[in-house]
């Protein structure tokens, strides 16, 4: 099934809900169509099933126009999956699902052949809902329900299905069920899918290509790697996000990073030592307070350091693997000199990064304001047969101040921890 | 634990045993109601003042006069006989006529219902929802009241032919208002209906006022009565019965999709609005056609489908049927019972519908309840 | 201690209520006691056609009639002048069109019967709750002149005659009327007479038909005229009873009241084809006043169905 849409315009009565959209969903592709509320998602949908009128011409399926096909070929061609269904009135999960062929009955009077009770049945079999297929449908949860409308779906033996915001009812393990059953349609059996999807992340994760709406307008489209960046996010939905990769399936998502807007930035910076993760919380709680922050030294695969290239904090780096080098080091000194305190997270120290605490030792030499995180309880920081501990021993013996937790250090800053 | 079930038995062997039996039980009702309404059609015209079933007159003598079975059977089937009054005349043109009226009525009055249900997916609506009851009533109290109807000839069919054109006027106007650019509103459509029978009572009302020491001349009709009973009135009403339940029945499907909702039945491919428009007008003529020999029978275009609904499921395919003759058969009965139960006087048939209706109904539903929980 | 809040609450309202409903009790006692002494006046009572005793400070002057019979009643004893107001369906005699209209018994202008000043009201079987009201607040006395029988006819006459003061036009009257029944019924209830069987149908609806039925002074006409009413054994005063009916009592005799359908109509009428009344061609109307008024114009009616009935008797 392919869908081509041409300078597509919609509006309801004054209200221009859709402005001039064009983009192509190719046969066997999984396109996701996500947007803010009010983007004009569902709208656009409506469009492509026809149930919304639209000019001919605008609207092509398989290279023909939309309002050209029958409304019955049209449901042998895509089948619509809405956002939830129900009905007051008895019908069994069964009857609903055989009425998904509806489509394919040869006349008004004609009954149900042996072909079509053995389609709805392999249907039903496919979304696990044989076993309640007697049951009022009303009767069944959110989620069983979603399944019995795919079971019907798949029973009008689409090219394409179409959904619209589908998963949205359901709790988290039911939408993963869907999704995973929706692309394994797609996967295995050539099913062209074109879904409207509320998570970004979903569709980030489940959809070939992706296409961005805003306010009626086409602001992206492409696979999520081009829509899907900090830039773009920010100007469509107003959110600072970073974006990861997700470790275990390579697709990528999206995490919102800061939900405060900074009142005004003060000038001051801070230098934060950190490493292996502990220095992300203390980062963006500085920069919240309207710090800015440099760190260092980072080594590239580490953790801290993905974060700081993410909230663009200044770091000094080392190559992987590498322990830290004298030209780091004294970028690090540099930094931590013109800075107006340093802030030690609890990273673990290995051979490879001690020297951060020697930097720490110098700063603290200097006069400069030094605060030192405790550690989470029962984690040990030291991995250098106690000289870790030892050094940081003697940095709060030399004037480190040891703070309770981040609050208490953003406190203590306040109080003119600047130096 | 409510179960439910398709229909045709052959075709669910892969769906497992509890379907069979589920139905096993519609086809079931759904060929045992024929014979009942065969049955309940022969009883019927049996059933009268005169007998044989029923309390005989009392003559002028004072002994009392019954028709006996074997010169029932006698009458109805051979012309003469040696009989004190005319036997053929009593069965041949007040009860077989007004027994199939009332099969006829029934049966378009519980079929349009049904189909009015799945159109306004509202389960208070019935056959007058869109102004027929209202429109006949201004045409049938402007006939009878005016004088016009005590003509013969042309007062015969006055009353019924003004009554059937004001209620088609009514529903054209009803649909205009609730339709905008091709597009029906149900709910427009409802509100549009309520608007028109509170304007045409008052109209109603008022010419009853205007005449009101004629009221009780058009009692009948507000009431709902098969006192206008003739062949004529069958054989048109069988039309329009017949054309309108078999219109109806075809499109089982499509109802049941609109059920639920039109934009799910516009993606499962029927046209939502062109089976509003469908419905409406087939619903439309049929009722206005029955409504304007008996006036307006109330109750059996609203509780008979879902009195049906409760016994054989949502599905139109049985439900049409089903609610048709059950509807027909339904009917027979009230008007036996009209007919009967103060011999010799006769009681408005829609007084009978509503009394004995409403209770078996409540008890039908409390059933359902009761076995929906458990 | 909300409770107790409550229950107090709960005390003083039902120390209201019972408060209001002595208070109720006591007016509307206090109240009918009066009205009973009241009662114990000069003038002087009659018993009207319902048994009630109503009791008059005098002869009237002024009578509203709210019904056409008993406005017929009254001009026919020459008691017309004393009416200053009369129903919207008065229409009998022509002089009775042309007084104060005053509504009718469904819808009583009660204003106007207010302030026409009448001393008494006169009315049929219908006693709007209105006219009860006026005897109530405004000292207006009613009667109920209506009747059942033929005989009761004349009953009502003199009753009208002895409220109006016109008691000898009245016995007068009665006496006439009496006599002419006399007359006719020593031929239609003559030994050896038929009494062949008479529908008197007043109106129909399809096949259900609306006559008289036992009670009914239309069932006392048909009899005094000779005939037996189909009806006799109907359920109730004005049954409506289906055609079904009439053809198995067969009437020899078919009246229809004038307005309310044609003789073509009747014969026509599916069924109705070997009743006996149509095939003899005995199928007869009556204008409609002459059954539907129980005045003296009842005894017209009456003379008329007997001779319908009965024409050899009256050649």
């Amino acid at each position: 099934m392919k869908f081509e849409v041409r300078n597509l315009s919609y509006s309801f009565g004054d209200k221009k809900v859709l402005r001039n959209i064009s983009f192509e969903a190719a046969d066997g592709e999984f396109l996701g169509l996500i947007g803010p509320n009010g983007s004009g998602k569902t709208t656009l949908l409506r469009c492509m099933t026809n149930y919304l009128e639209t000019p001919e011409d605008r609207i092509l399926i398989n290279g023909k126009p939309l309002q050209s096909l029958m409304p019955m070929e049209l449901a042998r061609t895509f089948a619509v999956v809405p956002q939830s269904s129900s009905t007051d009135f008895v019908f069994s999960a069964y009857d609903i699902v055989m009425m998904g062929r509806i489509p394919h009955m040869a006349s008004r009077i004609a009954g149900h052949r042996k072909s079509d009770v053995e389609i709805v049945r392999a249907a039903m079999e496919k979304t696990d809902t044989l076993r309640f297929a007697s049951r009022p449908f009303f009767a069944l949860s959110g989620g069983e329900r979603q399944r019995v409308i795919i079971a019907r779906a798949i029973a009008q033996q689409p090219q394409g299905l179409l959904l619209d915001e589908p998963t949205v009812y359901l709790d988290i393990n039911g939408q993963f069920e869907i999704m995973d059953l929706i692309k394994k349609l797609n996967r295995e059996e050539g099913i062209s899918v074109v879904a409207v999807l509320h998570d970004v992340n979903m569709a980030a994760r489940y959809c070939d290509r992706i296409a961005l709406l805003s306010q009626g307008h086409l602001e992206a489209i492409g696979e999520p790697k081009e829509v899907l960046t900090p830039e773009i996010i920010r100007s469509v939905y107003g959110v600072d996000v970073v974006v990861r990769k997700d470790p275990f399936t390579n697709a990528i998502y999206v995490m919102p990073h800061s939900t405060v807007t900074v009142a005004h930035t003060h000038g001051t910076r801070v230098h934060l030592l950190c490493g292996g993760g502990t220095g992300g919380p203390v980062m963006k709680a500085l920069l919240d307070e309207g710090f800015s922050v440099s760190s260092g030294v980072l080594n590239v695969l580490d953790s801290d350091y993905q974060n700081a290239e993410d909230l663009h904090i200044a770091t000094v780096a080392e190559a992987p693997f590498a322990p830290i080098g004298d030209s780091a080091h004294t970028e690090n000194l540099k930094l931590i000199n013109s800075s107006s305190a340093v802030i030690i997270s609890p990273f673990p120290v290995g051979p490879g990064n001690l020297k951060n605490l020697e930097a720490a030792k110098s700063a603290v030499k200097t006069g400069k304001k030094v605060f030192v995180l405790p550690p989470e309880a029962g984690k040990g920081i030291d991995f250098v047969g106690g000289k870790a501990d030892a050094t940081v021993k003697e940095l709060i013996r030399s004037g480190a101040i040891q703070v309770d937790s981040i609050e208490d250090l953003l406190v203590r800053l306040s109080r003119g921890g600047g130096g | 634990m409510l179960r439910v079930g398709p229909l045709s038995a052959s075709t669910t062997e892969s769906m497992g045993t509890e379907y069979q039996r589920i139905v096993r039980r519609r086809i079931l009702i759904l060929s045992v109601l024929p014979i009942v309404l065969f049955v309940t059609v022969i009883v019927g015209t049996f059933i009268g003042t005169t007998g044989p079933i029923g309390p005989g007159i009392r003559t002028a003598t004072g002994e009392i006069q019954r028709i006996s079975f074997e010169d029932a059977v006698d009458a109805i089937l051979h012309g003469h006989g040696n009989w004190p009054f005319d036997y053929h005349a009593i069965f041949w043109t007040q009860r077989i006529p007004r027994v199939l009226l009332a099969v006829l009525v029934g049966a378009s009055l519980a079929c349009a219902g049904t189909a009015m249900q799945a159109v306004f997916r509202n389960p208070m609506a019935d056959p007058f929802i869109v102004g027929v009851s209202s429109g006949a009533s201004v045409g049938a109290v402007a006939a009878t009241l005016s004088g016009l109807a005590a003509f013969a000839v042309v007062g015969t069919f006055l009353t019924p032919l003004l009554a059937f054109c004001t209620a088609l006027l009514t529903v054209f106007v009803v649909y205009r208002l609730g339709t905008v650019k091709g597009k029906v509103y149900v709910d427009t459509l409802l509100l549009s209906g309520v608007a028109m029978a509170a304007f045409l009572g008052a109209i109603v009302s008022s010419l009853i006022y205007f005449a009101r020491q004629e009221f009780h001349r058009v009692i009948f009709w507000l009431l709902g009565s098969l006192s206008m009973q003739s062949w004529t009135a069958d054989a048109i009403l069988a039309l329009t019965v017949g054309v309108g339940v078999l219109v109806i029945f075809l499109y089982s499907r499509d109802l049941n999709a609109l059920l639920l909702g039109e934009e799910t039945a516009h993606n499962l491919g029927t046209d939502p609005e062109a089976l509003k428009t469908i419905m409406l007008i087939v619903a439309a003529v049929m009722t206005s056609a029955a409504v304007a020999f008996t006036g307006v029978i109330g109750f059996i275009g609203l509780i008979i489908p879902h009195m049906m609904r409760i016994v054989v499921g949502a599905d139109h395919r049985v439900l049409v049927p089903a609610s048709t003759l059950a509807g027909a058969i339904f009917l027979v009965w009230a008007d036996a019972i009209a007919r009967t139960v103060i011999s010799p006087n006769t009681l408005p048939v829609g007084i009978v519908t509503a009394m004995c209706g409403g209770p078996f109904f409540l008890y039908l539903l409390r059933r359902s309840r009761v076995e929906g929980e458990k | 201690m909300g409770s107790k809040r409550t229950s107090s609450s709960v005390r003083r309202v039902w120390t209201v209520l019972g408060v209001v409903l002595t208070a109720i009790i006591a007016f509307s006692s206090g109240y009918l006691v009066a009205s009973f002494t009241q009662n114990e006046a000069v003038g002087f009572s009659v018993v009207d056609d319902y048994g009630r005793t109503v009791t008059l400070d005098g002869i009237p002057d002024r009578i509203v009639s709210i019904a056409p019979t008993p406005t017929e009643i009254l001009y026919s004893i020459g008691a017309g002048s004393l009416l200053v107001g009369v129903d919207n369906y008065s229409d009998f005699p022509e002089e009775a069109r042309l007084l104060t209209k005053v509504g009718d018994a469904f819808e009583l202008n009660t204003e106007m019967i207010i302030a026409l000043k009448p001393d008494l009201v006169v009315c049929g079987d219908l006693v709007p709750r209105q006219l009860i009201q006026l005897g109530e607040t405004q000292g207006i006395p009613y009667v109920i002149l209506a009747d059942r029988t033929v005989e009761a006819v004349f009953k009502t006459i003199r009753l009208a005659g002895i409220i109006t003061g016109h008691v000898d036009e009245a016995d007068q009257l009665a006496a006439n009327l009496s006599e002419r029944v006399n007359a006719l019924t020593a031929k239609t209830l003559a030994d050896g007479v038929s009494k062949p069987k008479v529908l008197v149908e007043t109106w129909s609806w399809g096949t259900s038909i609306s006559t008289f039925g036992p009670g009914s002074y239309g069932d006392d006409v048909i009899a005094l005229a000779g005939g037996t009413n189909i009806a006799k054994y109907a359920a109730s005063e004005y049954p409506m009873v289906e055609s079904e009916f009439v053809i198995a009592q067969n009437p020899d005799v078919v009246v229809y009241t004038m307005s309310s359908t044609t003789k073509d109509a009747i014969i026509g009428r599916s069924g109705w084809e070997n009743v006996t009344a149509v095939q003899q061609d005995h199928v007869y109307s009556i204008p409609d006043d002459l059954i539907s008024r129980y005045g003296a114009r009842l005894i017209d009616g009456l003379e008329q169905l007997a001779v319908t009935i009965h024409p050899e008797l009256f050649p």
